[in-house]
């Protein structure tokens, strides 16, 4: 099958910034979403379902939280004795300053990949993709380059969406850093497919010029020079690029279609596993539109929110609009609204916290309130 | 050669459970759904790990697919080590021909040669068929204490149960002097919980004995604990205190599942693993009302529950009603349905308005009521009625 002909590779601190409450101790990669997922987990289950044998996860900093969950890989089927997934830090006092400079550095691990090909992704993308059709799209158009994107009005936190322009082939003739928001575009994601030689004489070139920006360098530069293509992403993808878009995209599982989308039984999305029982719901309790993981104990309200595994509402509690992190203690009477409160945080009874929808509050990991 | 193990685990998992009815029609026993999210083999195996027990052989015969497939690797329970873990024993062939296993010491004796290579100094015999949460490696140090050459656990039961079981009568010091089988005048409450520790060099002189004698029903309770009693071998009752349930079953497997719902009853979940399904937490919807009961991940609920238990998967539609019942992964019950006092089985499908089973107290007639249980796939039809105590193996029109 020609897709053992491609290895992936996922950036997990890549847009460490954009979320820099959630970032502060550990990388993007490994920020809990959904529940139970860490948003790495959608790359890599969609690596892993699209039959790719080989990942590497470059991580650059705080990156302890993440090697705790990717333990062997074993959770995505990416353990095995010929591949599997590899976490890929700096080493020699060197850090990975850039996109270009971590693959630099890391040309050895390259050069011993058998495979030819290479996927670059990120971990800000929540979505269900098939890899092994943006792959087969790419042998068949021949292409050097292939870029996916995705159709979209510029929203407006994006700070500078890369814009594709088209032709009837699909064959990309220009690409601009766009400005202002609401304007469609293409939209790049930062999913791309390159030849594995390729991709290493790029950035040998780039660093010897010191022109050390991935898009500008090594996407932007070669719109004349590469046959380059760009590749359409329909159905569920979003990306996140502030503290109220992932606010927004979490509670967009709410709904039953993006759910069966995104959890897609054939292709599920799969995470590192923790023996919870099932969820309690005692005799006060009271939850709708909610999404609830194992391993809780709710007795009191709660309302469009979802609870991440372990966490526990005391009796009177009502929580509304919020996002509790996995094992954070919630104690009886408390009013939570719009917050999204970190994991192993204890809120003492009584409490109160509200934020506003465009404005969540967020609680930091094991603060006691 | 394989690296000593001081105590080897053989659980007994081959039993067809007939008394479990559609539940164990293309299942195994001990392979059953329990408690939301486990099988009930899911407690043996997680006590031994829990216990520090690294060697299991697990003795499959009938129906074996599911429980051979769900134990795999061993892996959840931490029995994947190199030269250890968990083992499936099914019956074989060999040189002098094929042979089933006809009764639970025949099982062990069959499977002599997989003990054998651990050099134990102890075996334990399990069961797949009990809940329970014991730590074995204190039975274990009790039976060393004892200088025993075989320690059987026995748990207090009332007077009135005591018959349904097999009832041990022992001296002030813990000794073993008569087995009674469900005895009508049981002497005392001590009743065996099918839980065994032995000297592995007893034990296996004792299999080999056994297998000569033609008249043997080759049976641990029957046969080889007798003849271990009689020959004077050391034989003592290991107290346990603890939850502990058979769920052989319809009422008793309902009953246990019901207990983990009951604050009043101490069996807790906690270190009990078990394989989890890859499938996002369960969604709540706006008309959803849950009350005392218990949810795994998956499930998509728009419905009322009151002391029930969803597995993994389960969808309940707007306006469907779930009192009292245990649902297994995958079933779907449509808008507006009752289900009842009920177990339903993996991937039933209970159409829009049907009842499943009643409430108790309108069945003046006891007899008349009882738990209802709906088979693995069954689909009853939009508006169908399937009444208290039945068990549907077959589609239900209306």
């Amino acid at each position: 099958m020609s897709i053992n002909k491609l290895a992936g590779i996922i950036f997990a601190n890549l847009g460490d910034e954009k979320l820099p409450e959630l970032t502060s101790k550990r990388s993007l990669g490994s920020v809990p979403f959904g529940g139970k997922y860490r948003l790495i987990d959608f790359s890599l289950s969609n690596m892993s379902n699209s039959g790719i044998n080989n990942v590497g996860i470059i991580a650059k900093n705080n990156f302890h939280s993440l090697m705790d969950h990717i333990g062997s890989g074993r959770a995505w089927d990416l353990s095995k004795r010929r591949s599997g997934v590899s976490i890929l830090s700096p080493y020699n006092g060197n850090s990975f300053e850039n996109r270009i400079m971590a693959l630099y550095q890391l040309h050895g691990y390259f050069e011993h990949l058998k495979e030819e090909y290479i996927v670059i992704a990120s971990c800000e993308c929540i979505q269900n993709f098939d890899y092994q059709k943006f792959f087969e799209f790419h042998l068949k158009k021949n292409a050097d380059i292939t870029v996916a994107y995705q159709k979209m009005s510029i929203p407006d936190n994006e700070t500078a969406p890369l814009a594709l322009t088209l032709d009837k082939d699909s064959r990309i003739t220009d690409m601009l850093i766009k400005f202002g928001s609401g304007d469609e575009c293409n939209m790049a994601v930062s999913s791309v497919i390159i030849k594995k030689d390729l991709l290493i004489s790029l950035v040998k070139k780039c660093v010897s010029a010191n022109t050390l920006n991935f898009r500008q360098n090594i996407l932007q530069d070669n719109v004349d020079k590469l046959n380059m293509f760009g590749y359409e992403i329909k159905g569920y993808c979003e990306h996140i690029a502030s503290i109220a878009d992932y606010f927004r995209i979490n509670m967009s599982l709410m709904s039953r279609e993006v759910r069966k989308e995104l959890f897609n039984p054939l292709r599920p999305i799969y995470t590192k596993v923790r023996d919870d029982m099932p969820s309690r719901y005692g005799l006060t309790s009271k939850v709708t539109s909610s999404l609830v993981a194992q391993g809780c104990k709710i007795d009191g309200e709660v309302e469009n929110s979802i609870l991440s595994k372990g966490v526990t509402v005391g009796k009177g509690s009502v929580i509304k609009n919020c996002i509790i992190m996995q094992d954070t203690k919630i104690g009886e009477n408390c009013k939570l609204s719009y917050a999204i409160i970190d994991k192993d945080v204890v809120i003492q009874p009584n409490r109160s916290l509200m934020g506003f929808e465009t404005y969540p509050i967020y609680i930091a990991k094991q603060t006691t309130i | 050669m394989y690296p000593k193990q001081e105590v080897v685990a053989m659980l007994l998992a081959g039993g067809q459970g007939s008394r479990l009815g559609v539940l164990t029609k293309r299942l195994a026993k001990p392979a059953v759904p329990f408690g939301g999210k486990y099988r009930i083999i899911d407690f043996p195996l997680s006590n031994c790990a829990n216990s520090g027990i690294e060697a299991v052989g697990v003795l499959t015969q009938y129906q074996p697919l599911v429980l051979n497939e769900y134990i795999g690797n061993g892996q959840p329970w931490d029995l994947d080590g190199m030269h250890s873990g968990v083992t499936c024993l099914s019956p074989y062939q060999a040189v002098e021909g094929a042979e089933w296993y006809s009764g639970t010491a025949n099982a062990i004796y069959q499977n002599i040669a997989y003990i054998d290579r651990y050099h134990p100094d102890f075996v334990v015999i399990l069961s797949g068929d009990h809940i329970y949460k014991m730590d074995y490696s204190e039975m274990i140090a009790y039976h060393k204490e004892k200088g025993a050459d075989c320690t059987i656990a026995v748990i207090d039961v009332s007077l009135e149960e005591a018959s349904r079981f097999g009832i041990l009568n022992t001296n002030p010091d813990g000794s073993i002097y008569e087995f009674d089988e469900k005895p009508k005048h049981p002497k005392s409450t001590n009743a065996s919980m099918g839980i065994y520790v032995f000297n592995w060099d007893k034990l296996r002189k004792y299999l080999i004995e056994d297998e000569a004698k033609e008249d043997s029903d080759h049976d641990f309770g029957k046969n080889v604990l007798p003849a271990m009693l009689n020959a004077g071998e050391k034989m003592f009752a290991y107290s346990f205190e603890g939850y502990w349930k058979d769920v052989g079953t319809i009422d008793s497997l309902w009953d246990a599942n019901m207990d983990i719902l009951n604050p009043h009853v101490s069996l807790d979940l906690k270190n009990v693993y078990s394989r989890n399904p890859m499938m996002p937490p369960h969604y709540l919807g706006e008309n959803a009302e849950i009350q005392n009961s218990m949810l795994a991940d998956g499930c998509d609920v728009d419905g009322k529950l009151e002391f029930s238990i969803l597995f993994s998967g389960v969808t309940v539609g707007k306006g469907a009603e779930i009192n009292s019942s245990i649902i297994m992964p995958g079933a779907v019950i449509e808008e507006g349905a009752k289900v009842l006092y009920s177990i339903v089985s993996e991937n039933a499908h209970i159409g829009k308005n049907a009842v499943i089973g009643g409430y108790p107290e309108d069945y003046p007639n006891r007899d008349d009521w009882g738990v209802a249980v709906i088979g693995d796939g069954i689909k009853v039809a939009e508006g169908a009625k399937v009444a208290p105590k039945a068990m549907i193996d077959k589609d239900v029109e209306v």
